[in-house]
């Protein structure tokens, strides 16, 4: 489905946000790395779709009324055999926090290799319409606020400003032993989100908010492991 | 339209043939009377229409019924009368005025006056002039020779403002004169019904006229329009923004990360950082910049970092390093060369001569004060800072010297930093306290130094502030003009 397509199908059913698999549905049509996946809604389905999958998967429930998913026990990782998934999905539909939400299925999908967390967000500001955010993830963004803002459409230039302002940039070039972020990955994400034509500009009176949290981004990509986009 | 379109479509505004004054009385006691002699008192040249209902004469001058009767079309009307009569007034004076400022209050910033401001923008749109205001307090234009303000330069410069508040504005004109500050031109736009602080910025970036432009904003009118003038213009003027209600005030309610973390401030902040502007707090510190602008011209290839202090300072010099390091810039000791041509000069004991190079007033007299000129000619021949400030302790040579020693100190300063033009940029810090004889000596060397494009500063942090401003500029211009 096209973005357009994707905005009215959620809106013709009274959601105020997209759920998460056509949240990174929009996100590819913008050239976004999402990991493979399949939507599911039975452990019978589960083990059919862990063929099609390259494991290990990631079990993801997919409700309108759980807002943190991990918090309700809605999320199951590195599964490596399709008995262990369609198991998974037996276990989430008896968690009590789960089976009073309504819920759109399941999503099962491929986990991202290694990398750094990044949060890449948006915000509609009533004055000067949609702005871009990054931060890394974890405490930087969570605790430390340590993230910046630019009006979009941004330029590379402003992306790459965007991170050297970030009180934790040093974290992307590999801080303490470990591997570094790619900062050209980050830049291509944020320019596709908040550049001249990017999904922002694009979109910009579709959204109030936007997250990808975590962008997980290695020495060679980023891949939007998860999504939220509340429509206005 | 065009640079020079807007330059054109501005310019009845900003050099009016024809001023007509709306709510003057024979009493000669309002706002309207004062302004009417503020702008003879200034030297206006035009015809000035008092509008009267009844009065043949105010002020000495021939009175009209309306703004419909005037013997020539009106290019700028102030009014100051009751707001509910307002509307009516524009809409009888259709196709005869080019600007109407409306002083009066009583409109958009209080409930009551909403609708009616509606009217007010309703009634100049269906006339063809543009408006300004409502509640503001008017234009000061020294091209056009008008003001609204008691006292300001009589002189042309380049500085252009606009002020959403008049209050603020007259500060911005008074205070900036008496820090040497020459205005292009400052106008106040109250609650912008119809011209805003864009339409102005506009203007300003055309006007070339215009060097640098100061915007005292509480509201972007238009937020998307100011993003996109400023960054179509990618600082090629300074814009210095003194932005007013910058707290935290509630986005929608935020759900996500990102809405939690998108304070109002964070917008403006990238506002900033995107176009150049420059975000100020405060006034002086707004004026400070503006002067900085005013008198040294941006060097984006060198952007202003290496900063070499002289001056009698002691305790100030060491707190003003600390404070500049602060600031990002850099106060870094001389090298052995340099140090080495500065104690050639055999300087009395207790004079350092590392940066910052500290002189007591014992060194400052030696050749009764001509000694500067010699410190100074071997700091720019040897040293490659991109800014020199020199600072003097006024109090400090009280009683201890002939008075025209500090004379001598800053005529010798203007001379050599005139000798070594574009080497670095030269400011001048004269320190006082409110002596009266020393205030008049301070206002003596700063007009005559900003006379010949020499910032002067109070303290040593004002100074310092100023060149952060100018290096935040310069890093910009450097950092797009490759992209």
């Amino acid at each position: 489905m096209n973005p357009n397509d994707l905005i009215s199908a959620a809106r013709k059913q009274g959601r105020t946000a997209l759920d998460e698999f056509t949240g990174k549905q929009l996100l590819a049509s913008f050239g976004i790395r999402v990991p493979a996946s399949a939507v599911i809604n039975s452990a019978e389905e589960a083990a059919a779709a862990f063929t099609k999958l390259t494991p290990p998967l990631a079990l993801k429930i997919m409700s309108p009324d759980i807002l943190h998913k991990s918090d309700a026990g809605g999320v199951k990782v590195n599964l490596k055999t399709a008995a262990e998934a369609a198991d998974a999905v037996r276990r989430m539909m008896n968690v009590p926090a789960l089976s009073d939400a309504r819920i759109d299925g399941f999503l099962l999908e491929e986990m991202a290799p290694a990398g750094q967390e990044v949060v890449v967000g948006a915000v509609r500001d009533l004055q000067f319409g949609p702005l871009v955010m990054v931060g890394l993830g974890g405490i930087f963004v969570e605790v430390l606020a340590d993230v910046a803002f630019r009006i979009c459409p941004i330029t590379p230039l402003d992306a790459r400003e965007m991170l050297a302002e970030l009180k934790g940039a040093a974290v992307l070039n590999g801080a303490r032993g470990r591997k570094p972020a790619s900062q050209d990955a980050i830049v291509d994400v944020l320019l596709k989100i908040g550049g001249e034509g990017g999904l922002l500009m694009r979109h910009a009176d579709d959204f109030k908010e936007a997250d990808i949290n975590p962008l997980i981004v290695s020495e060679s990509g980023a891949v939007a492991v998860d999504a939220r986009f509340v429509l206005s | 339209m065009s640079a020079q379109e807007i330059i054109d479509y501005y310019a009845p505004l900003f050099m009016p043939k024809t001023v007509a004054v709306v709510g003057a009385s024979t009493k000669s006691t309002g706002l309207p009377n004062i302004f009417i002699r503020r702008i003879r008192e200034f030297g206006f040249e035009g015809a000035i229409y008092p509008i009267h209902p009844s009065a043949a004469e105010i002020d000495g001058l021939p009175a009209y019924r309306t703004l419909a009767d005037t013997p020539q079309p009106i290019d700028y009307a102030y009014i100051a009368v009751s707001a509910a009569q307002i509307p009516a007034m524009l809409a009888a004076a259709a196709g005869r005025v080019r600007f109407a400022q409306v002083i009066s209050s009583g409109f958009g910033e209080v409930d009551a006056g909403k609708d009616l401001q509606q009217q007010l923008a309703a009634a100049a749109r269906a006339g063809g002039m543009r408006l300004l205001g409502p509640n503001c307090l008017g234009i000061y234009t020294p091209r056009g020779k008008v003001t609204f303000t008691e006292i300001g330069p009589r002189e042309v410069g380049t500085v252009g403002v606009v002020s959403q508040s008049g209050g603020l504005g007259t500060d911005i004109v008074r205070r900036g004169m008496s820090r040497g500050l020459k205005f292009s031109g400052l106008v106040t736009v109250g609650n912008c019904a119809d011209l805003g602080a864009n339409d102005m910025l506009e203007f300003y970036l055309a006007d070339p006229q215009t060097k640098v432009i100061g915007l005292y904003i509480e509201t972007a009118q238009d937020g998307r329009r100011l993003f996109e003038i400023l960054r179509a213009a990618q600082a090629r003027k300074p814009v210095v923004m003194l932005k007013g209600g910058r707290t935290r005030q509630g986005l929608a309610a935020a759900v996500s990360h990102t809405g939690s973390l998108a304070g109002d401030d964070r917008a403006w902040v990238a506002l900033s950082r995107q176009t150049g502007c420059i975000l100020i707090d405060t006034l002086d510190e707004f004026v400070d910049a503006l002067l900085v602008f005013q008198t040294l011209a941006p060097r984006a290839q060198r952007p202003t970092r290496r900063v070499v202090l002289f001056g009698n300072g002691g305790g100030a010099s060491v707190l003003a390093t600390d404070y500049y390091a602060r600031l990002g810039l850099d106060v870094t000791p001389f090298s052995q060369t340099i140090v080495d041509a500065l104690a050639a000069l055999q300087l009395p004991p207790g004079t350092s001569i590392t940066n910052p190079v500290d002189c007591p007033v014992g060194t400052l007299r030696q050749e009764d004060g001509r000694v500067a000129e010699t410190i100074l000619d071997v700091i720019y021949a040897s040293a490659e800072p991109e800014a020199l400030v020199m600072h003097l302790n006024l109090a400090a040579f009280v009683g201890r010297t002939k008075p025209e020693v500090l004379d001598n100190l800053v005529q010798a300063a203007l001379r050599v930093q005139a000798h070594y033009p574009g080497k670095a940029h030269f400011v001048l810090v004269l320190r006082s306290d409110d002596e009266p004889e020393l205030m008049a000596r301070r206002r003596d060397f700063r007009a005559k130094a900003v006379a010949l494009g020499v910032p002067v500063y109070d303290e040593l942090s004002n100074a310092g502030h100023a060149l952060a401003v100018l290096q935040t500029h310069e890093r910009f211009v450097l950092t797009r003009s490759g992209a």
